[in-house]
């Protein structure tokens, strides 16, 4: 990945990188800030099987779920939020047997992740103790080696195929930068084997460089970015665009035709038929 | 009608759970304890240092968000405090007070947020528990909500142990718990409520030494609540209901 090879790719090439079966930690948390272009355009593509990797996804393991896409979810909190509650059709999924389902705290995921970031088999854990979520996952205690007397959970590791953030500006080169909270999305672009980047614009490189401390990931990270504004719809993108509350209202109608509806509404797929 | 309406009720209760000079976090899916931390910002003479998990610090948002993760929660803040900082603020000791959701809960104040029925063939799947399972053992003071009092929220056998470690204060449409000996005991109930009713809808069995009506709202609760739901809007999309 030499700075000389072309980072910015569009939306449909970016998504064919994605193969049946692959693991995706989805930046971005609930509502806001997720790379639901991406998510959505995977479904178009017809992708099955996938993995979900996210502390707390909400619209895009639903809509995964509703397309048929998703096989497995690693998740600590699931729902659509808002005044939206439950998400209907992972929920379903979940009750059906139709996705199979680790059940973590966002912390224990966040420990996985961060066991492949620091390139160790297993992470440390605070808290969990008392709680059922270890005998379901199989988690396992290490006395603290050094004679304190504490037990601590080690997580095994988690190593995301991809990671998939939704950055609100990019350089050419393929610099990420993002506004307002990061979520969860550094430690995902730490510890996936590839990253894939949806982005709200373009920013100059000399930008980047007056300004090294917005910079959430470094080109050399990146492997591919798409530009699509408002590709984080129908969630927020702070500071250009808020949640589009009325677009989940109409996606949570459970009528045939609301998911190629949403589909076909979305901002990538108006940009697409436009050209 | 009730006098005191029960929206009023669970989010001034959570806000009496904030302390002077304590660090004071409110999650996702947590519009209730958000506007109990926005709620006890106007209302109270004391500092505190409220974060949440739009990575805000003492934010002065510009108008209250229906999500409570959302980004306007950040507006006017110090600093961005991300997710992986307050989860390790919390492990290590440093959350003195933080708001934690819970479908059932249990008279130790362990939680379940994961399923209704068998974990492995539910007939309800839940949310899960987010930061529970490691920050309600790890804070200082944890506190929950509920606005269903009942013997399906409020339980003797929890179906799953989300999260352990014991809730300091349970708030719900007519009661106010907190934790003494390792159990929660009633600490107040809504005056227009009664013991009675609190125990007959309750699934496990509590003490009730010293529990008395709650004191009803000061003009500065009411006013900082009156101020940040001003069209009722939040207070009809909650629904809360006394019985």
């Amino acid at each position: 990945m030499s700075l000389g090879t072309p980072k910015i790719v569009p939306l449909k090439d970016l998504a064919a990188r994605v193969t049946d079966g692959s693991s995706l930690a989805l930046g971005g948390s609930f509502l806001h800030r997720g790379p639901f272009a991406l998510v959505r355009e995977l479904i178009r593509q017809g992708r099955r099987d996938l993995e979900v990797i996210k502390q707390s996804p909400g619209y895009d393991i639903d809509i995964l779920c509703r397309a048929g896409a998703l096989g497995r979810a690693r998740a600590g909190i699931v729902a659509m939020e808002g005044n939206f509650g439950l998400a209907p059709w992972y929920r379903r999924a979940v009750e059906t047997g139709q996705i199979r389902l680790e059940e973590h705290a966002c912390a224990s995921l966040t420990a996985g992740l961060r066991a492949a970031a620091f390139g160790v088999p297993f992470m440390p854990c605070g808290g969990i103790h008392g709680s059922d979520l270890p005998a379901l996952n199989g988690w396992k205690t290490v006395e603290d080696p050094y004679g304190s007397g504490e037990t601590v959970y080690v997580i095994p590791r988690i190593t995301p195929d991809f990671a998939v953030i939704h950055a609100n500006e990019v350089s050419e080169e393929g610099d990420v930068r993002v506004y307002g909270t990061s979520h969860w999305d550094r430690i995902m672009s730490r510890s996936a084997k590839r990253v894939l980047v949806v982005a709200e614009r373009v920013a100059s490189s000399a930008s980047f460089r007056e300004q090294p401390e917005l910079t959430l990931v470094p080109h050399f990270l990146v492997e591919a970015i798409s530009i699509v504004p408002d590709g984080a719809w129908p969630g927020s993108c702070w500071p250009h665009y808020a949640v589009d509350y009325p677009a989940v209202e109409a996606y949570m109608d459970e009528a045939p035709g609301v998911l190629q509806a949403h589909l076909d509404a979305a901002p990538e797929a108006r940009e697409a038929a436009h050209v | 009608m009730s006098e005191w309406s029960p929206f009023s009720y669970v989010v001034t209760n959570l806000a009496r759970f904030v302390r002077p000079n304590e660090i004071t976090f409110s999650g996702v899916n947590s519009a209730l304890p958000m506007l109990a931390c926005l709620l006890a910002k106007r209302a109270y003479p004391f500092a505190f240092t409220y974060i949440n998990v739009a990575g805000g610090v003492d934010p002065s948002p510009s108008m209250v968000p229906i999500s409570s993760s959302d980004p306007v929660l950040a507006e006017g803040s110090r600093s961005i405090f991300a997710n992986e900082d307050f989860y390790d603020l919390c492990t290590r000791g440093q959350m003195d007070l933080c708001f934690l959701g819970a479908a059932q809960v249990d008279a130790l104040g362990r939680t379940n947020v994961s399923c209704i029925g068998d974990w492995h063939a539910p007939k309800v799947r839940l949310p899960g528990g987010g930061g529970g399972a490691v920050m309600l053992p790890t804070a200082r003071r944890a506190v929950t909500w509920r606005t269903e009092h009942s013997r399906r929220t409020l339980v003797e056998t929890l179906d799953f142990v989300t999260a352990s470690g014991g809730m300091h204060g349970v708030v719900t449409p007519i009661a106010v718990f907190t934790k003494r000996d390792g159990r929660l005991v009633l600490a107040s109930w809504h005056p227009e409520a009664s013991l009675d009713e609190v125990q007959d809808r309750t699934g496990f069995r509590f003490e009730t030494d010293g529990a008395e009506p709650t004191q009803p709202p000061t003009p500065a609760e009411a006013e900082a609540l009156a101020a940040l739901d001003p069209d009722a809007r939040f207070e009809r999309d909650a629904a809360i209901r006394l019985r």
